[in-house]
């Protein structure tokens, strides 16, 4: 486990946060994924955006 | 596989009235039929080319996420007849459309223009405006609380209060906001009796065109001055950030950018409008579901939501094939229309359970009525927002609202949503304690 603090992934699409915490559950993607252990094959939950789409958001 | 609809069964689709009926019981009849039978069809209505029709959630998030497949640029992007298809053409020169707005934009056009504003619509950045909203949505509910039970919620709070959140975003004064409120009626319900423009003849497809291009022209001449003003002086208005956008290292050119500031001054608030007033009469013909959101407010983000869904104010995009494409085993030629029905996707049984059932604690709740794909709707976070605030502040100071009268439904095919929403109510006891 990476003892780094959970990150968050921003689609430039539509403004859908990937947040590394939460994970998307329902999708199968479990709270505490990292965005790189992500699927590549994801798509963005609002818009279909591939992964490609997302920037790290600066907090 | 080329399956045709009977054209007796989708010719009602193709008329605005059959969307004014009821609670639009009868489009949604008429597409839980097609859903069934014709999930995806081709329509041949006299008058009209040819148009596929989409109904199934999949098959819409599919033509939408192929947006190099299913052009927007090339034709008429909403249900368009042969007549007023020429008419425009012979208008403009040879355009599919007097306006070019993101909605009517391909890529890499669409991307260029959707970045100069994208990121002031990230909910990151929304959420910044959550006190200013809500400021705004207390003076709505305060004057429309003073004007007591039967007054009509759509034309008093539901159409005006979203309008000037927008409209202010924008940088546009309110004394402002009735004629641009009224040049969006005009431009998205041409057809409605009561919310076309005056005068003007519904029937006459010559004369739709004419309002489309009175419409625009009146945008222009408000916006031109405004943008050029914010070119020398920049403002801290969403009009300064387009007035001094680039686009391949220059200023929008004149049409892109009146359609741009168009398309955020008429859509940054129509939907919203409608889904609100939706809402309101929703909960007004529901009591049980009125007291449930009023008693657990944990509940609203999900009523909004669902709300959403329940709407879906934007009935149909069409788009055009640049090449042949197989979708639900139909053959799609290239060139042909595709009509997306984004009412009845948020309705499609396969994607949502019990889809006439209004459940705000519905999960997931990944609707269409913002479409999908990269021309999902820019201003979704904000309409979230609106529609949040106003019900948190809203719903305390109500014990119960009842419809004074029957509501209306506009007549349209493309925007639709309650015109009038008459409401009584009662106020909560602390409520009437503090005003006494």
């Amino acid at each position: 486990m990476s003892d780094q603090p959970y990150r968050r992934y921003q689609c430039v699409i539509c403004g859908e946060i990937y947040d590394e915490a939460l994970g998307v559950p329902e999708l199968g993607v479990a709270p505490g994924t990292r965005w790189e252990d992500v699927p590549d094959d994801w798509t963005c939950v609002d818009c279909g955006a591939p992964k490609s789409e997302y920037v790290l958001l600066e907090d | 596989m080329r399956t045709k609809i009977p054209v007796e069964l989708i010719e009602p689709a193709f008329n605005p009235a059959t969307f004014g009926i009821g609670r639009r019981e009868a489009i949604d009849n008429l597409f839980r039929r097609l859903r069934k039978d014709y999930p995806l069809g081709l329509a041949e209505v006299p008058g009209y080319d040819p148009h596929w029709i989409v109904t199934k959630y999949n098959d819409i998030r599919e033509v939408t996420s192929h947006d190099s497949v299913f052009h927007s640029a090339d034709r008429s992007k909403t249900l368009a007849s042969q007549i007023a298809e020429k008419l425009m053409r012979d208008y403009t020169g040879g355009l599919p459309t007097i306006f070019k707005t993101l909605v009517h934009m391909d890529d890499p056009e669409h991307a260029k223009h959707r970045a100069v504003t994208q990121a002031r619509f990230y909910p990151q950045v929304i959420a910044k405006l959550e006190p200013w909203v809500r400021e705004k949505a207390r003076r709505y509910i305060d004057e429309f609380i003073e004007k007591g039970p039967g007054t009509d919620f759509a034309t008093e709070l539901a159409f005006p209060y979203p309008a000037e959140v927008v409209l202010s975003i924008l940088g546009f004064p309110r004394e402002d906001h009735t004629k641009l409120l009224d040049l969006t009626h005009w431009l998205f319900c041409y057809a409605d009796p009561d919310l076309c423009r005056p005068g003007a003849n519904i029937t006459d497809p010559q004369e739709i065109i004419r309002t489309w291009d009175i419409v625009y022209n009146e945008f222009k001449d408000y916006f031109l001055p405004r943008v050029l003003a914010r070119r020398k002086c920049p403002m801290d208005d969403l009009t300064s950030v387009i007035a001094n956008g680039e686009v391949d290292g220059c200023p929008i050119n004149e049409r892109n950018l009146v359609s741009y500031l168009v398309i955020l001054a008429t859509a940054g608030h129509d939907s919203s409008a409608a889904t609100t007033a939706m809402t309101m009469w929703t909960m007004a013909e529901n009591p049980a579901l009125f007291h449930r959101i009023k008693e657990n407010p944990q509940l609203l983000p999900g009523f909004v939501e669902e709300s959403i869904r329940w709407a879906s104010p934007v009935q149909q995009f069409v788009r055009s094939a640049t090449q042949d494409y197989t979708l639900r085993g139909q053959d799609i030629k290239k060139g042909e229309l595709v009509y997306l029905s984004y009412v009845s996707g948020n309705r499609d049984e396969e994607a949502f359970k019990d889809p006439f059932t209004f459940d705000p604690e519905r999960k997931p709740n990944r609707h269409l009525a913002f479409s999908y794909g990269p021309h999902i709707c820019l201003g979704q976070h904000l309409a979230r927002l609106e529609m949040r605030v106003l019900w948190e502040e809203l719903l305390p100071r109500l014990e119960s609202v009842e419809m004074a009268a029957p509501g209306k439904f506009t007549e349209s095919e493309f925007v639709c949503g309650p015109k009038s929403v008459p409401i009584n109510f009662k106020l909560a006891k602390q409520v009437e304690r503090a005003v006494a």
